[in-house]
């Protein structure tokens, strides 16, 4: 059950992946990143010829460019002189950068020097290729910014200095402002560079050829430090103290693994240094950061900087814990039905929802549920890890669906209402039990306290399922459709926590006649109360129900609050006449089958608002019949 | 041989915490007690310098689950810090071992009365422990009490799969209990067989990691007292 390790296994499993580029939806792209590399947005694309010249330059607009790194320049932070290998800042790369007129911070330390002669033992390595060693040539030269000048991609002021920053004054002179000042580099110094080398015979960019990557990593690992057990698989192999971060996304700094303690009490003690304490492997790190971040950003839900992540290791997909049955029918490529036969056994439409997914449940196909946040911008803590066979999760999850289901209407499918029946999605039922301007923060707290309800079979904890239950007593508090959402999720988390008892009670939507449930009762003589008053209104009338208006009070004292409703019905009654004949009698019915006593002012419980469910539901179809006939 | 000891221990929470997650970052448990960990909770049921533990087996009772939880764990310079610790939830273990006598300590040998230890480890037991058990971190209290090893059901007992639940820390050697003066680290690669776990002895782990070099607290006649000797102290018989 190590989450690493599963995360590097992950990452051995889809090596036909790395260094692929996919593009999301949303134009944002990722990758599955090989082992020492990283990315970075790039401004400026410099294309070197066979012979090591300079062919063309062109600004960029911000695209995300796959580069080498080394440890040191992965994880570099203010003056550190820590070059990546081959593509980098202008400051670093620009070996004429200090001529015109480029400031170094500290004068011992110049940066190109340090890059340079990296690049140099990479090129003259028995690992480089061709066309690394045609831009070593290049760069050698130092000459890049003369270069750059003549391609008019940067500018240089009267004095023959590098402009910086894009000023107005400058436009007299030198003209309309070139876009690198609008690239998004601060300042043209830091204009990210990357290099193409251009040849007929591999058209490949640099930046996405595999002989590339290849040729660093192998390059790179014989530069690795100390063999030390990993504490991941037990092997010996060079070891790491840098991780990874930027998990989440580009601007995230928190790491998962971090050393520290200088301040904090973590472990020392027994330990003297980090180093004392732990050892992971180069390799494992950089596999299962890699794995992770690109798991994230294929199928990770991130909700308030929490990530909810569900993935296999077949590479098949896997349903996740926070869709509702309509997700889950989209998701596996299945129809809805759009009206489904109410009647029959529910249970079909969840398993075939997922059966989508059961199609080849090869042998040791396994699933991982992983939550990752960060209390603090520099750690993030993983919130809730499990690791199961996919066979179980899978009962589990219909058996979550199978129990905390309810018939819901407010799922919308090409502009239209459909109607499914299921459990709600987490996020539905955060918006039913904290109404829906719910912060985040509240929803992504919920959802991961619901994911042990799915995946372990737990009961829903009690104080969401009465906020459900009140709010949803309350219609006069929110909009109708609001409120119907409401009453839907409502019922499915009494429906499951009714379930749990230990009698286990079954409640279905279909309405159960036979029920002596002083609540299931009272809940019917509302629906009956509310359908009534409802049909004698106009359509054009869309004000609430007396029904409706009174749930609250009724809930709380339903004998007395029955008189009041009883009471405002007659002017309705005689509005109707005949019609409300049906309706009148079936009033008397229920009331009949109240067990002596039970008439009375105790405050009703869930049941309640599963017998007004099933009620209306039942009054409406007949009537929906009626008209058809 | 009367040095065997079965029990089992329960609490609410649990955090053996994963090393990597722990010199920095936001602690996270290991999915199973280490054996260290479970050396600890017996040592803390009863102990002395005469006696070493041996754990044998540990079973699994109840699913495992996590929690995580969010804490403010001091910090050095003064104050708190926030975090989010994930923890194991509602934990339930039964374990199988047994004490032999530190063969490093020569000077205890006129203690080596297995009958004596085996009694006031069984009383101990009896009475929930000499002193506090908790599961792997201090704020999660636990509890044991004496029970046959095997008895009952548990979650994992019809789960025919062998779950490989990856490389985790066995233990420390001390330079007390092994007589070399060394501090290392023993990883094993654990398996979990419809709930049972069944360590190697400490001897037995292959992958063993040194941490750097430490030597044993030494003792003389003056830093301790014979029972026999507080006894006649207190003017007894």
């Amino acid at each position: 059950m190590s989450w690493l390790l599963h995360l590097y296994e992950t990452y051995e499993a889809n090596l036909d992946q790395v260094g692929k580029t996919v593009k999301k939806r949303s134009d944002r792209e990722y990758t599955l990143l090989p082992v020492s590399h990283t990315t970075q947005n790039a401004h400026i694309e410099v294309t070197i010829d066979e012979d090591g010249d300079f062919l063309e330059a062109k600004v960029l607009e911000k695209e995300s460019t796959l580069i080498p790194c080394t440890e040191e320049s992965a994880s570099r932070s203010g003056s550190k002189v820590a070059p990546y290998p081959l593509h980098d800042k202008l400051s670093y790369v620009a070996g004429d950068f200090v001529k015109y007129g480029g400031q170094i911070k500290n004068p011992e330390e110049i940066p190109f020097d340090k890059y340079i002669r990296n690049l140099e033992e990479w090129a003259n390595s028995p690992y480089a290729t061709e066309k690394l060693k045609w831009i070593y040539t290049y760069l050698r030269k130092g000459r890049l910014i003369e270069d750059l000048v003549a391609a008019k991609i940067i500018k240089l002021d009267e004095n023959q200095k590098l402009i910086e920053k894009w000023d107005d004054k400058y436009t007299a002179r030198l003209g309309e402002k070139p876009p690198i000042f609008s690239s998004g580099a601060a300042e043209t110094s830091s204009a990210f560079i990357r290099f193409n080398a251009f040849t007929p015979d591999s058209p490949e960019d640099v930046w996405k050829d595999k002989a590339m990557f290849d040729s660093f990593i192998a390059f790179y690992n014989q530069k690795l430090g100390e063999q030390d057990v990993c504490f991941v698989t037990g092997d010996t192999r060079p070891s790491t103290e840098r991780h990874a971060n930027k998990i989440r996304h580009a601007a995230d700094k928190a790491k998962l693994i971090s050393a520290n303690d200088s301040s904090g009490f973590t472990f020392r003690g027994r330990f003297k240094s980090s180093k004392e304490a732990v050892a992971i492997s180069y390799e494992v790190s950089q596999k299962a950061h890699n794995a992770l971040k690109w798991l994230i950003h294929r199928q990770g839900k991130t909700i308030d900087e929490r990530v909810f992540l569900v993935w296999g290791n077949d590479n098949n997909p896997v349903p996740n814990t926070d869709e509702d049955i309509v997700d889950m029918m989209q998701h596996s490529g299945r129809e809805i039905e759009r009206e489904p036969d109410t009647d029959k056994p529910y249970a079909d439409q969840v398993k075939r929802a997922i059966a989508g997914y059961r199609n080849d449940l090869t042998y040791q196909a396994e699933v991982n549920i992983l939550v990752l946040d960060s209390a603090t911008t520099g750690r993030m803590a993983v919130l809730y890890y499990r690791h199961l066979t996919k066979e179980l999760y899978l009962n589990r999850l219909e058996e979550w669906h199978k129990s905390c289901a309810w018939e819901h209407r407010y799922r919308k499918d090409e502009e239209q209402f459909i109607s499914f029946y299921g459990a709600p999605a987490t996020k539905d039922i955060a918006f039913a039990a904290y109404g829906p301007r719910a912060s985040e923060k509240i929803v992504k707290g919920l959802m991961e306290r619901i994911i042990p309800c799915i995946v372990d079979g737990r009961a829903v904890p009690r104080d969401i399922v009465r906020s459900a239950f009140h709010r949803a007593s309350n219609p006069v508090s929110m909009e109708r459709w609001e409120w119907e959402k409401t009453l839907s999720i409502a019922c499915a988390l009494i429906r499951k926590g009714l379930l749990e008892k230990e009698e286990g009670e079954e409640w279905n939507v279909p309405l159960n006649t036979e029920s002596k449930d002083r609540s299931y009762l009272f809940g019917r003589l509302l629906a009956v109360a509310d359908v009534l008053e409802r049909g004698a209104l106009g359509k054009d009338e869309t004000r609430s129900t007396n029904a409706i208006r009174y749930m609250n009070s009724f809930a709380q004292n339903p004998g007395r609050t029955w008189k009041t409703i009883q009471a405002s019905l007659q002017p309705y009654q005689a509005k109707l006449g005949t019609k409300a004949t049906y309706l009148s009698k079936m009033i008397d019915e229920i009331a009949d089958q109240f067990k002596d006593g039970d008439f009375n002012n105790a405050p009703l419980t869930e049941q309640y608002l599963l017998g007004f469910y099933s009620q209306r539901r039942e009054l409406y179809k007949k009537k929906e019949e009626d008209t058809n006939e | 041989m009367r040095n065997e000891v079965q029990f089992e221990v329960f609490g609410d929470y649990a955090l053996f915490t994963d090393p990597l997650t722990k010199i920095g970052g936001e602690k996270l448990s290991y999915s199973v007690p280490t054996y260290q960990a479970i050396k600890g909770i017996l040592e803390s049921i009863y102990w002395k310098p005469t006696i070493m533990y041996i754990i044998d087996e540990l079973r699994v009772m109840n699913p495992i689950q996590m929690e995580s939880k969010g804490v403010r764990p001091m910090d050095y310079g003064g104050g708190n810090t926030l975090a989010n610790y994930t923890y194991l939830k509602d934990v339930h273990y039964q374990v199988k071992a047994h004490f032999v006598f530190n063969e490093h300590r020569p000077d205890l040998a006129f203690d080596r009365n297995e009958g004596k230890h085996y009694s006031i480890l069984q009383r101990s037991l009896k009475a929930g422990g000499r002193r506090d058990i908790f599961l792997g971190t201090r704020e999660c209290q636990g509890y044991v009490q004496p029970c046959e090893f095997g008895s009952g059901e548990g979650f994992y007992d019809t789960d025919e799969r062998t779950q490989y639940l990856g490389t985790m820390v066995h233990g420390f050697n001390y330079p007390d209990e092994t007589g070399v003066n060394e501090l290392s680290v023993r990883l094993w690669p654990v398996e979990m067989k419809q709930g049972y776990i069944e360590f190697p002895k400490p001897a037995e782990c292959t992958i063993v990691r040194s941490v750097r070099e430490m030597k044993p607290k030494l003792f003389h006649s003056d830093d301790i007292e014979s029972a026999e000797q507080l006894l006649r102290d207190l003017g007894g018989e």
